[in-house]
């Protein structure tokens, strides 16, 4: 038995829930794996639902190529270590044209690199459900998301006419060309992620920890510097600060903080005193107005 | 290390809060139109009580300097601002979902929109809360809406009901005026289901009584809203409820393991117990209840689990797992009511789904016999529904699924229905009746067909559609007259 504090331990069994109703109701789910903390907690909650069994979809990781070094190998390790089905998918297209996130802007890079890529590999796969670490707590559109979102053909999201949900009831019932996104950590916050993290001991990847590593500040934000294709700004140099993440992405897109947490009990400690919202470091997010609701309409999970 | 072992006091906004483990989850829904200072409140409630961050503290400041609304300093409606742009895109009618939490308690609000033409985003949103907010301007009192508000949140299954009587400071902190809204809501209330309920006297513009006891109100000794929000038990759960486990998936896996998985939705169940699956009655005893963190002893309400039993049933996802004494009806035919969520209306060639706790039976037929007034709470003879409708209706089911009536077991009592051309939800609702055994002509069933209405009722009608719409109102008459006195009835025109 786990020391679950009691709303922990409603949440956690809401989400295994939510688990089997859709593994229960679609024919091909599949989770994304995006490798940070909520799909994590994801994950483990997928093999807390079919214990003794395994999961009964594989794991989808859409990579851009941009992702740090540490969160390969953690992606890696964790399919290995769970002896889980792990895709990979890049959109090569986009690769052989060179959308980078140096030289275009974050919202055709993302567009190219994340939607266009997962809508290829969902399509490739052909599933039809596909599990999402988002929460509602994240932003102002996924406040109002369903725990099954429905996509029309095309993956696109339709927010005037997604599906009521009322009770513990879901409808999984696909009309013609309609595919999902499953929500299983909808009613999660922040908070709770990391003290799931801590309570159930879930490995994460250590750049949510804080350490001395190579920075450059831009427009006030902090870039941690993972290989050799970052464009310094004339003048500037990585200087070694001691900083971890809150969120993970790419890494010329996500914002480091700066921090002395660097155990589980500290970033616990520091997160529930949080004085600043999670995606404030995401600068996909503040591209344009309403920014995470256009990546929904086109796709994006 | 636990995370009760943290105990730094760290200042989050203008309340010190102590980061300690958090207590139990609170579902909470919050209701009233946009006059009635809905936004404000609940912006108040989340300023005041931590579950804002800086850099939202900061936006809102800037945007209140802008708009100098009210001549006050913030204003605390536009820290939902995130939801007002995509009001301008026309969706702010849907519920959004906001956190927070205090020392005490997790926190989820749902907000709902309170008007007449939401009101089926409104009993989607109630749907998921333990609590209701129902919120009235102090100038105005109860109006109609707020009855409607309440019909809803009875309807759904909500058992606690706070009104908070907002806006106190513009009727002068008058306690006369309270009260007469606290006495005409109490009168209200008590045509309804509910457990408990409670009135509080705040102003959610200068906070007084939300998170902050108000001095300007020394009349009123209750607890603030916080307050009674980290106080109140959410759970209105019966004593000694049966056990019931709509079963989800069996999982199988090597070493013969057999386990049904679901989450208990009333009751509880322990290793050695006799359960029995209710459609077929076939019985077995439970042998473990499987967990990768170990095996439990007990399973309760609300626990997602996986039950292994010493005997196979020949059992898949739908079934209902119930203690053996007290179980579910094998019901072919209900009586429910329910909320019209689809733009499209009833129809009743149409194909529809029944989907309750886990099972997806097909409708044979429907007929809707009423719509419910929202000012009376009164029953009006009808045949058609349609979008925010409540209606009663009664459905024959293509083969017997196992259920409860609503008003005893929440879990297995409710149920969506679905379209069976595209999948869609297009109706919610609570089981109130129910029965075991196909209906059938002369049994015990009166089916109400053209002839006989013709031959006396409806002896004086033509063809017109006039007389058409009056041939279909006295049949619906006829059967709430005779289903008032217990007689089964079929319409069939």
């Amino acid at each position: 038995m786990t020391a679950l504090t009691s709303h922990l331990k409603l949440l956690e069994a809401e989400s295994i829930h939510i688990f089997r109703e859709a593994a229960a109701q679609f024919r091909a789910p599949v989770l994304l794996y995006s490798v940070g903390k909520d799909s994590t907690v994801l994950l483990h909650l997928a093999r807390k639902t079919f214990w003794p069994a395994k999961p009964p979809f594989p794991l989808l990781h859409v990579d851009t190529t941009w992702k740090f070094p540490e969160m390969i190998a953690f992606r890696d390790r964790t399919a290995r270590d769970f002896g889980l089905d792990l895709i990979v998918h890049t959109n090569h297209d986009g690769l052989a044209r060179n959308i980078n996130p140096f030289d275009h802007p974050p919202s055709v890079y993302t567009d190219v690199m994340k939607t266009v890529a997962l809508r290829q590999a969902l399509d490739t796969g052909g599933f039809d459900a596909a599990f999402g670490g988002a929460r509602r707590d994240e932003e102002g559109s996924r406040a109002k998301e369903r725990v099954f979102s429905f996509r029309s053909a095309g993956h696109r999201w339709e927010p005037r006419r997604q599906r009521p949900e009322m009770w513990q009831l879901l409808n999984g019932r696909l009309g013609k060309g309609e595919t999902v996104r499953v929500f299983p950590l909808s009613n999660w916050t922040e908070g709770d992620v990391w003290r799931y993290i801590q309570l159930e001991k879930l490995d994460v990847v250590p750049l949510y920890f804080a350490a001395e590593r190579p920075v450059v500040s831009r427009n006030g934000q902090l870039l941690v510097v993972a290989d050799e294709r970052m464009r310094f700004e004339p003048g500037k140099r990585p200087v070694l600060r001691k900083v971890r993440f809150r969120t993970l992405g790419c890494w010329p897109l996500t914002a480091a903080i700066e921090s002395d947490a660097d155990d589980i009990e500290s970033v616990v400690e520091e997160t529930l005193a949080a004085r600043v919202s999670e995606r404030a470091g995401r600068l996909i997010d503040h591209d344009t107005a309403g920014a995470m609701e256009m990546k929904k309409r086109e796709g994006y999970f | 290390m636990h995370v009760a072992a943290l105990r730094d006091e760290v200042s989050v906004g203008p309340r010190t809060v102590r980061a300690t483990q958090a207590g139990a989850l609170v579902k909470l829904l919050t209701c009233g139109s946009v006059d009635d200072g809905k936004s404000t409140l609940i912006g108040r409630l989340l300023w005041d009580a931590a579950g804002v961050t800086d850099d939202q503290r900061a936006a809102v400041a800037l945007a209140s300097q802008n708009r100098a609304v009210n001549g006050e300093k913030i204003d605390f409606s536009l820290l939902l601002d995130g939801l007002q742009a995509e009001r301008e895109q026309g969706i702010t009618i849907d519920i959004a979902w906001r956190y927070f939490e205090t020392p005490g308690r997790r926190f989820i609000i749902i907000d709902s929109p309170g008007h007449e033409q939401y009101t089926r985003n409104m009993a989607t949103g109630a749907s998921h809360a333990d609590i209701a907010i129902l919120l009235v301007d102090a100038r105005h009192g109860a109006k109609r809406q707020t009855r409607r508000h309440a019909a809803i949140c009875d309807l759904v299954g909500i058992k606690k009901v706070v009104l908070a009587v907002n806006k106190m400071d513009a009727v002068g902190w008058s306690e006369a005026r309270y009260r007469d809204i606290e006495r005409d809501f109490l009168a209200m209330a008590g045509s309804f289901n509910f457990a408990q309920v409670m009135t509080i006297p705040v102003a959610a513009l200068t906070g007084d009584n939300v998170v902050y006891r108000s001095t300007a109100m020394p009349w009123y000794a209750g607890p603030t809203l916080l307050d009674y929000l980290e106080a109140v038990d959410p759970v209105a759960e019966l004593v000694d409820a049966p056990f019931r486990l709509p079963v989800q998936l069996v999982l199988r896996a090597a070493g013969d393991f057999r386990g049904y998985a679901g989450t208990v939705t009333s009751g509880r169940i322990k290793v050695g117990d006799r359960i029995v699956d209710a459609r077929s009655g076939l019985g077995a005893t439970l042998r473990r209840i499987a967990s990768m963190d170990g095996d439990m002893p007990v399973a309760s309400k609300g626990d997602a689990v996986t039950l292994v039993l010493d005997t196979d049933l020949d059992i898949s996802r739908g079934a209902v797992l119930s203690e053996t004494a007290r179980r579910p009806v094998n019901a072919d035919v209900i009586e429910a009511r329910l909320v019209w969520l689809s733009e499209t209306p009833f129809d009743p060639e149409a194909g529809y789904l029944l989907r309750t706790a886990t099972d997806l039976t097909p409708v044979t037929s429907m007929s809707v016999s009423a719509l419910v007034d929202f000012e009376t709470l009164a029953s009006t003879p009808a045949h058609a529904c349609g979008v925010n409708d409540i209606a009663d209706c009664r459905v024959l089911l293509g083969r017997a699924t196992a259920i409860d009536l609503f008003r005893d077991l929440p879990g297995t009592g409710n149920f969506v229905l679905v379209s069976a051309i595209d999948g869609a939800t297009v109706a919610g609702g609570v089981i109130t009746w129910a029965q075991a055994g196909a209906p059938a002509v002369g049994d015990n069933v009166l089916v109400l067909n053209r002839a006989l209405l013709a031959r006396g009722v409806c002896a004086d009608l033509g063809d017109s559609p006039a007389d058409e719409a009056e041939f279909n109102r006295r049949a619906q008459e006829v059967a709430v007259l005779l289903r008032s006195a217990g007689v089964p009835v079929l319409i069939e025109l």
